[in-house]
């Protein structure tokens, strides 16, 4: 059972590991630099310090944004596991991250280039075609009813078609917009390194995840089922809302930062419920800091692997992702009591 | 005082009508048995007590309050419903399972006090599932399980409780020490038990008062006039198409099928 002590002690940790993997992951990179000439700050005997260049502008912001698309990611993946009832959700597989990248793209598409506090037209068109992506799987959730791959089915088709739809707008736009739209099909955590971005970012993100978390008792009631959770008293309408709603946005975030990411949402979600059980009190804010590290650490990998060249970190993810969620699948088909 | 009361309930799925002027009241601490065919509103009835189905009138009031009075926590109040069949996608244990009941019903925390505690404690005392406590629930057996929902339908301390076929899937010893807790919790607490089953025997022998629904809208309710007395051969063959032997054998009265009834009869026996 969970008890505050517990659940904070679990928080500390995980926010210990986070740390810890951002710190590690700053110091490794394709450059070789000395950390103490760091600390000499930004100007070096009247030159540019290149040390304080890389790692503070450089790699430190990179290492911030990947965080904070890990920690969205793994949430959403949370979420959306409980409340349809099905471990294999994820919001890439269920289409949704490409659902809030149409969204992007229609804001690209359309020239709304204006910004404010930070957040770019493409903020508020990516978090409508989330939503509506969301609403739509609801719906599909609710027909396919016990077997879960039906619903993952028609996540996979919703996201070929969307897949489909941005190709088209990409080969009919403008020379100039091609490349920011590619971008956003690739997963890639490389234009969007500045602070203005960052900060309403993760404030937005860490909103989500602590109003998630605050929804925990109801998303565990309703992995028992809609009814089941409306007999012990919940508003299902209500809840289910305002729980999409925050998934939907949080997932619309990390999809501007860096385009379509596959497969946090459901390995985090998975590793997390194993160490630390299904309670999503506890799952929803230990997955965000876990997802953080997740990302952080693929992000790293997608930067030295090839070196000087750089991967996309979806590459990385997909790489690790594809046989988890392989291995899932089959674990679900032979245990089809799962009530779902 | 009567503690629920349906007048004129009426409720269909589109095409196909369900429940038709259906009237009848519950006392408080009746140990209501509900019984009939497959597909003659047993469970819909129960999902329109607890509010999982709310058409725009139902008829229905709890306590002297119209159904549409109440909001959906304040039902979980009122009325607590253990349906068939209930799992998790995740494995919760049963401890934390039990403990859903008090979340809304103790006021939307996120972290239960001590006297939700106490009070999921008491619910698995009562059904003697704290035992395993902490083993998840997709471990368990059916006769585990259905006992772990009870005590979680416990923890709501509701003065009203509804269980959709309880013992469908538990051998017999399982069945009677189910049907016992109820009896307990009727005697001990005064809680009012509304029940679903399909076995005429065991509930002629526990319940009280019968509700009879017929697959084509017609129902009869009935009260249990002394020992011995209960449903007779002929109701049951007008309401389940069934011919059969009754008896009493030592103050109980038992209902022995023989074979199906020849022709469907349409008018109740004893019932308007």
């Amino acid at each position: 059972m969970l008890t505050q002590k517990i659940f904070w002690s679990r928080i500390v940790a995980a926010a210990a590991i986070l740390l810890l993997t951002m710190a590690v992951c700053a110091a490794v990179g394709s450059v070789p630099v000395r950390l103490a000439d760091v600390f000499d700050g930004p100007m070096r005997n009247g030159q540019i310090n290149t040390a304080y260049e890389i790692i503070v502008t450089y790699r430190l912001t990179r290492i911030v944004l990947a965080a904070v698309i890990g920690a969205a990611l793994a949430t959403a993946g949370c979420v959306f596991q409980a409340i349809l009832r099905n471990p294999l959700a994820d919001p890439y597989l269920l289409g949704v991250s490409s659902g809030a990248g149409l969204g992007t793209m229609a804001a690209v598409l359309f020239g709304w280039t204006w910004s404010l506090w930070g957040i770019s037209a493409m903020m508020p068109t990516a978090f409508v075609g989330a939503l509506l992506t969301s609403g739509l799987v609801w719906l599909l959730g609710r027909s396919t009813g016990r077997h879960h791959t039906g619903l993952i089915l028609a996540g996979v088709v919703v996201n070929a078609f969307f897949s489909a739809v941005m190709m088209f707008l990409t080969s009919i736009a403008r020379a100039d917009q091609i490349q920011t739209m590619q971008f956003w099909m690739m997963g890639n955590i490389a234009a969007m390194q500045r602070f203005e971005v960052i900060v309403p970012a993760a404030a937005i993100v860490a909103f989500g995840v602590v109003r998630l978390t605050q929804w925990g008792p109801p998303l565990n009631m309703l992995t028992f089922g809609a009814d089941d959770a409306a007999s012990l008293g919940l508003s299902v309408p209500r809840t289910a809302v305002s729980v999409f709603a925050i998934a939907a946005l949080i997932t619309a975030v990390a999809v501007c930062l860096s385009g379509l990411i596959g497969f946090v949402g459901l390995i985090v979600p998975h590793a997390v419920r194993l160490a630390a059980g299904p309670d999503h009190r506890q799952l929803i804010p230990i997955s965000a800091l876990m997802g953080g590290a997740f990302v952080v650490l693929a992000d790293s990998v997608a930067r030295v692997v090839v070196a000087p060249a750089m991967l996309p970190v979806g590459v990385v993810t997909a790489l690790v992702g594809g046989p988890f969620f392989l291995i899932l699948l089959v674990r679900c088909r032979k245990r089809l009591n799962w009530g779902l | 005082m009567s503690i629920i009361e349906v007048h004129g309930l009426t409720f269909d799925y589109g095409q196909r009508p369900v429940l038709n002027k259906l009237t009848f009241s519950v006392q408080k601490g009746d140990f209501l048995a509900v019984l009939g065919p497959n597909g003659s509103g047993k469970t819909t009835l129960l999902h329109l007590l607890s509010g999982l189905l709310r058409p725009m009138y139902s008829g229905i009031s709890i306590e002297q309050s119209t159904m549409s009075c109440f909001s959906q926590p304040e039902l979980a109040r009122k009325i607590a419903l253990v349906r068939q069949d209930i799992t998790s996608a995740f494995g919760f244990t049963v401890r934390d399972t039990v403990m859903m009941a008090r979340y809304i019903v103790g006021g939307s925390k996120l972290f239960e006090t001590r006297q939700d505690r106490d009070i999921v404690e008491q619910a698995m005392e009562r059904t003697d599932t704290r035992q395993f406590a902490e083993r998840p629930i997709t471990t368990l057996s059916g006769g585990e399980r259905q006992r772990v929902f009870i005590a979680r339908a416990l923890a709501q301390q509701t003065p009203i409780l509804l269980l959709d076929e309880p013992t469908s899937h538990l051998d017999l010893k399982h069945q009677i020490e189910v049907f016992d807790l109820l009896r307990r919790l009727r005697n001990e607490e005064g809680k009012t038990i509304i029940v679903v089953s399909h076995d005429i025997n065991l509930v002629q022998h526990y319940a009280d008062c019968f509700l009879l629904l017929a697959d084509d809208g017609r129902f009869c309710y009935q009260r249990r006039s002394g020992a011995g007395s209960g449903l007779n051969a002929k109701l049951i063959e007008s309401f389940f198409g069934v011919r059969g032997v009754e008896g009493v054998i030592e103050g109980h009265k038992v209902f022995v099928p023989i074979g199906v009834a020849q022709t469907q009869t349409n008018q109740n026996p004893q019932c308007k």
